[in-house]
């Protein structure tokens, strides 16, 4: 009868989680309708970054070692990380207008599991970061992009763009429950740029020389990046993909736990 | 009626000398509101440092290649580049704070005094300014223990100086008129991307000899590219008056427009109060 009763309150559980989550993800989309202009820079950025990177820095593809002579396909995926990034950290942006302005104190006296106050928006922040990711690679393509590792290859950076988005969500997340305010906001944009740019993001490990050759190469978001590119640099290996893998889940689990923790602290 | 009547007429000596003092009590107050929160300034002083280090780190093999300028070593290259993006994430940083004077009714208490219009402006760009050529000297003096040469020497070093401020304050009169005619911080902050536009299609980051196609001819025509270029040449070449006059001349009448453009828009937004 305990073992019943416990199953039936695990679905109905379940089921409230996932109603509630698809009403706040479903908040979050309306959101792109009624508030484009947050929306917009997310979406010109990885656009912006992709025409501007490639143009500027087109000769580092001459340098002897640089795995592929198209910047454009070398700097496509990384407009795209970080744009997806960027748009997991409008996740922490909304948050904290939210918990301001008190709407979050309501969603929080919901009778909806608290989970899926950090499983909605992230749905919402997933399909946004699908569309930003589309536009970057449309644009990619007339600026004379070109797959080399097939569908997999391209599927494989919508993996490594989807993973930013989770890590940066969950961090954002994670420091506007602690903050509260606009404050958090430099802090999430600096530290995601940081991790980021100390990495493979500008240019591949065998042409990088000192100090940053020895962070990027433990940099974890180095094997994201490499995961995004290699569809665009030769080959889909298991070698340069599962890096890329173990690092998402990893650092994704993280960011997670620490915004779990902190909408936990918030409600304390 | 009787009040303004009785107001004693300035001489034209007396007169300037009150605008001088007013101009400067303006840009004394400009620069103190830097110190005074160096959370507004120091991300203009740290991410084009960061940005030049990643630079030298992930393009320092770039200098050998066909077509680079010749340099001793990246950072040599970037020296200018670094310089011009701090002065501008700076003149941002001072447009948003004409913005906020207006938005928070400081810039109408000050119209309610007898101060000259013009030398609220003129006082917001001296600041401006000011903190870029400190910009500009922080940069070199940080860089220079990391391999930095700049080989025309001191009076080089003093042209950069001037170069920086001057192109705060050219840099500056776009936000500032920006800023009068929004009365808007954030829209002031949201003029950022157009000046990293700018920034990016320009020569700043990688030398022009190095692009192609559309590229190049942007970065031909954008001025910046020109500027970074006088900068850039006195660190790498020499001080010569083809450098001096670039790095002084081009940052000067992009000043001039911009100037004009602010002010314009300050007469305007009196006109219609």
């Amino acid at each position: 009868m305990t073992s019943t009763v416990t199953i039936l309150a695990g679905q109905a559980t379940g089921g409230t989680l996932l109603r509630s989550a698809r009403g706040l993800a479903m908040r979050g989309l309306r959101s792109i309708r009624r508030l484009p202009s947050a929306f917009f820079p997310a979406l010109a950025m990885p656009i912006f970054q992709t025409i501007a990177f490639s143009g500027t820095f087109f000769a580092i593809t001459k340098i002897p070692g640089f795995p592929t002579h198209r910047s454009v396909n070398w700097y496509l995926p990384l407009a795209c990380c970080m744009g997806s990034g960027f748009g997991g950290i409008g996740l922490g942006f909304s948050t904290v207008r939210d918990i301001e302005s008190g709407f979050f104190d309501r969603l929080r006296m919901a009778p909806a599991p608290r989970l899926a106050l950090i499983i909605g928006p992230l749905f919402a922040v997933w399909t946004r970061v699908l569309i930003v990711i589309t536009a970057a690679l449309i644009v990619g393509f007339l600026f004379g992009a070109r797959l080399t590792g097939g569908v997999v290859g391209l599927l494989l950076m919508y993996v490594a763009g989807l993973g930013v988005a989770t890590v940066a969500a969950g961090w954002g997340l994670g420091l506007a429950y602690r903050f509260g305010d606009m404050r958090a906001a430099a802090l999430m944009q600096l530290t995601l740029l940081t991790a980021i740019f100390l990495s493979n993001a500008q240019a591949p490990l065998n042409v990088m020389s000192g100090w940053l050759h020895a962070v990027a190469r433990i940099n974890p978001f180095t094997n994201i990046l490499r995961l995004a590119r290699e569809g665009w640099l030769g080959d889909v290996t298991w070698n340069a993909t599962w890096g890329g893998l173990v690092s998402i889940v990893g650092i994704s689990a993280l960011t997670l736990a620490f915004a779990y923790r902190g909408l936990a602290k918030l409600a304390d | 009626m009787t009040t303004i009547a009785a107001t004693p007429s300035l001489s034209p000596a007396r007169s300037k000398g009150l605008w001088m003092s007013q101009t400067l009590a303006m840009s004394k107050r400009s620069v103190l509101a830097m110190v005074r929160q160096p959370a507004l300034v120091i991300p203009s002083l740290i991410f084009p440092l960061f940005f030049a280090a990643l630079g030298s780190s992930s393009f320092g093999r770039a200098v050998r290649l066909p077509n680079f300028p010749k340099v001793d070593n990246f950072l040599d290259f970037a020296l200018a580049g670094t310089i011009v993006q701090g002065v501008l994430f700076g003149s941002v940083t001072g447009g948003a704070a004409l913005a906020t004077d207006i938005e928070q009714g400081f810039f109408d208490r000050l119209l309610t005094t007898p101060t000259s219009r013009v030398s609220i402006l003129v006082g917001r760009l001296a600041g401006a300014a000011i903190f870029g050529a400190f910009q500009a000297l922080f940069f070199m003096v940080v860089l220079l223990p990391f391999g930095v040469s700049i080989k025309a020497g001191v009076a080089g070093a003093i042209v950069i100086v001037l170069c920086g401020g001057l192109t705060a304050m050219a840099i500056g009169g776009f936000t500032a008129a920006m800023a009068l005619k929004t009365g808007s911080s954030e829209a002031v902050q949201g003029s950022f991307p157009l000046l990293f536009i700018a920034l990016f299609f320009s020569s700043a980051f990688f030398p022009r000899q190095t692009m192609q196609g559309a590229y190049r001819r942007i970065a031909d025509i954008n001025p910046v590219s020109h500027l970074v270029e006088g900068a850039r040449g006195l660190v790498t070449d020499g001080f010569t008056a083809g450098h001096v006059a670039a790095a002084l001349l081009v940052p000067a009448a992009i000043g001039v427009f911009s100037i004009a453009l602010a002010v314009r828009t300050l007469y305007s937004r009196l006109a219609a109060r």
